[in-house]
């Protein structure tokens, strides 16, 4: 079978997606397990005109900086079909698969380092956001 | 470390038109000594149905043509194919979080803005990651998989007589088994358009009534002999054929229009066409190959017997030599007697390690003169022919003047 790749995108403008990437995993308190929805992660700040950002969960502050991919990542959404009129076979249960480029990825902010501990008292713009999640990270690998 | 603090101030100060929720263009484009709160989508979720494709840069035009097509049956591996190359897909797992953010327009996943402006007090800029992801998919290079095309067309092929059967039939009495239109092929085998068509072409498959076949050889050399008997009734060279008059010739022979003129493309080149009148000349080669496969099909023979058989078939003016043969016929001694029998590399299959498990079962031990013309079509991305041979064979080398020899690793 074909599955023909969709996109609408034209002219070269897919819409661009962000990647943050960092390394380990982040863990959101148990009490929050099962229902991340809307809760914060944590605060990207660029401090200076650098592309050089830091990246505070919790008590934990990354340090990375924003690096081109060398070949870009297109965003693919697959949606299937049960479309009775296409038969692909005898005994095929014909549910046909979409594939359509969403978006494309060209760049990501990459934290590579440790976290480091923030030692002073947990910092104003944490403290007043609301349902303040106190995400940690653990880093499982450096 | 109050950087963030700072930063926070600042841009509470400047914020006034992008309140709320915003995506990945606001981490992008996030100006310096600002920052931006990350938190979980509202439709955060594993969402399996988004992929992440890597890809090369040039393939990208291709995409947007949307000239992309994953091919292959529910028991075989995806192949991606562009309009001229095929790629294997592979998929690359990582440890590290990849928290995947779309713009903030992305269609799909819209109920963010609504949903979050409320909750947040502050208004503070939010950037909203919709999974993370667990990898992602990296294409190779790969050979096409054209030996199932060859599979294919061999169910069916198109025989002598079958075109007045076919008239004589009733439409829904024709038998469609083993018969495949091209987009039959195209959902079958995995393979590029272009080599699939180039493919088509080596293995001189003609389209008839919408139907890609190969012509049943015994039909082939039926009307090659008629064509080889009509240039010498007519006294026509066969170095310029003339197609109209070639081909109205053998159709009042009783051959369909469509077969003479597929024999021409398969026995002949067409000449430089700057007249008006299309005119072809017979490949010497592959006529005179024709002519011993036809004479080795019962079985091997005797090389004396073989070639005296082989030059009576051969037509006037053109010359067989045995080199011709390359790739095609195997001799081996057997006591005095030299005998010769078919073995052709279109026969074989085209993935290496396949090809040479044939090769070292027929033979164990192969010269290298031997050995090339069976190994010379194997073409495999990002391996050369020494390296095919590194992988695959043993070399030995007695002396150092003396010829190698391969055999199985």
């Amino acid at each position: 079978m074909q599955i023909r790749v969709k996109c609408n995108c034209g002219e070269g403008n897919c819409p661009e997606w962000a990647i943050l990437e960092l390394q380990g995993a982040v863990e959101a308190q148990p009490s929050f397990q099962g229902r991340l929805q809307n809760l914060q992660i944590g605060i990207l700040c660029r401090p200076s005109s650098q592309e050089v950002y830091t990246f505070t969960v919790g008590y934990h502050e990354l340090t990375g900086s924003k690096v081109s991919l060398k070949k870009p990542l297109l965003v693919l959404k697959k949606t299937k079909h049960s479309d009775p009129d296409h038969e692909i076979g005898e005994g095929d249960f014909s549910s046909r698969v979409e594939l359509e480029v969403i978006g494309v990825i060209r760049h990501r902010i990459l934290f590579k380092t440790r976290p480091k501990a923030i030692i002073s008292k947990p910092q104003p713009a944490m403290k007043e956001r609301v349902g303040m999640p106190g995400s940690v990270v653990s880093n499982q690998t450096a | 470390m109050f950087i963030p603090f700072l930063a926070r101030e600042r841009e509470a100060e400047m914020e006034q038109p992008q309140l709320g929720c915003s995506g990945a263009e606001a981490i992008l484009n996030l100006p310096p000594s600002s920052s931006i709160s990350i938190a979980y989508h509202p439709l955060f979720g594993p969402h399996d149905d988004l992929i992440l494709l890597e890809l090369d840069e040039k393939l990208l035009p291709e995409v947007l043509q949307q000239r992309i097509t994953l091919r292959g049956q529910p028991d075989e591996d995806a192949v991606l194919c562009t309009r001229s190359k095929t790629y294997a897909v592979k998929f690359v797992g990582t440890s590290n979080s990849v928290f995947l953010i779309p713009p903030s327009d992305q269609s799909e996943f819209c109920e963010n803005s609504l949903d979050c402006i409320g909750k947040d007090h502050d208004q503070q800029v939010v950037a909203s990651v919709i999974k993370v992801a667990p990898g992602n998919m990296e294409l190779v290079e790969v050979a096409p998989r054209l030996d199932k095309l060859k599979l294919l067309l061999s169910v069916n092929p198109y025989r002598f007589g079958e075109d007045i059967e076919m008239e004589d039939l009733e439409e829904t009495e024709k038998s469609y088994t083993g018969l495949y239109k091209w987009d039959d092929l195209v959902e079958q085998v995995q393979a590029s358009d272009e080599e699939l068509r180039s493919a088509l072409k080596a293995l001189s498959a003609v389209e008839i009534g919408g139907y890609w076949r190969i012509v049943d050889d015994k039909y082939m050399d039926t009307i090659l002999s008629m064509l080889l008997h009509d240039s010498v009734l007519n006294d026509w060279s066969l170095d310029l054929l003339n197609e109209d008059e070639v081909v109205s010739m053998l159709e009042s022979d009783g051959f369909p229009q469509k077969l003479a003129r597929h024999c021409l493309h398969v026995y002949g080149t067409k000449v430089d066409e700057n007249v008006d009148k299309r005119v072809w000349r017979l490949d010497e080669r592959r006529v005179c190959v024709h002519f011993a496969r036809e004479i080795l099909k019962e079985g091997k023979r005797k090389m004396d017997t073989f070639m005296v058989k082989w030059m009576q078939k051969i037509p006037e003016g053109m010359r067989a030599s045995f080199d011709m043969l390359e790739g095609e016929v195997l001799t081996e001694r057997l006591g005095v007697e030299t005998w010769v029998r078919a073995f052709s590399v279109s026969s074989l299959p085209s993935s290496p390690a396949e090809r040479f498990s044939i090769l070292f079962r027929e033979r164990p031990k192969w010269e290298w003169k031997d050995l090339q013309p069976y190994i010379r079509d194997l073409k495999v991305p990002g391996l050369s022919s020494e390296g095919l041979l590194l992988k695959f064979t043993r070399r030995t080398q007695p002396t150092l003047d003396a010829e190698p020899v391969f055999s199985a690793r």
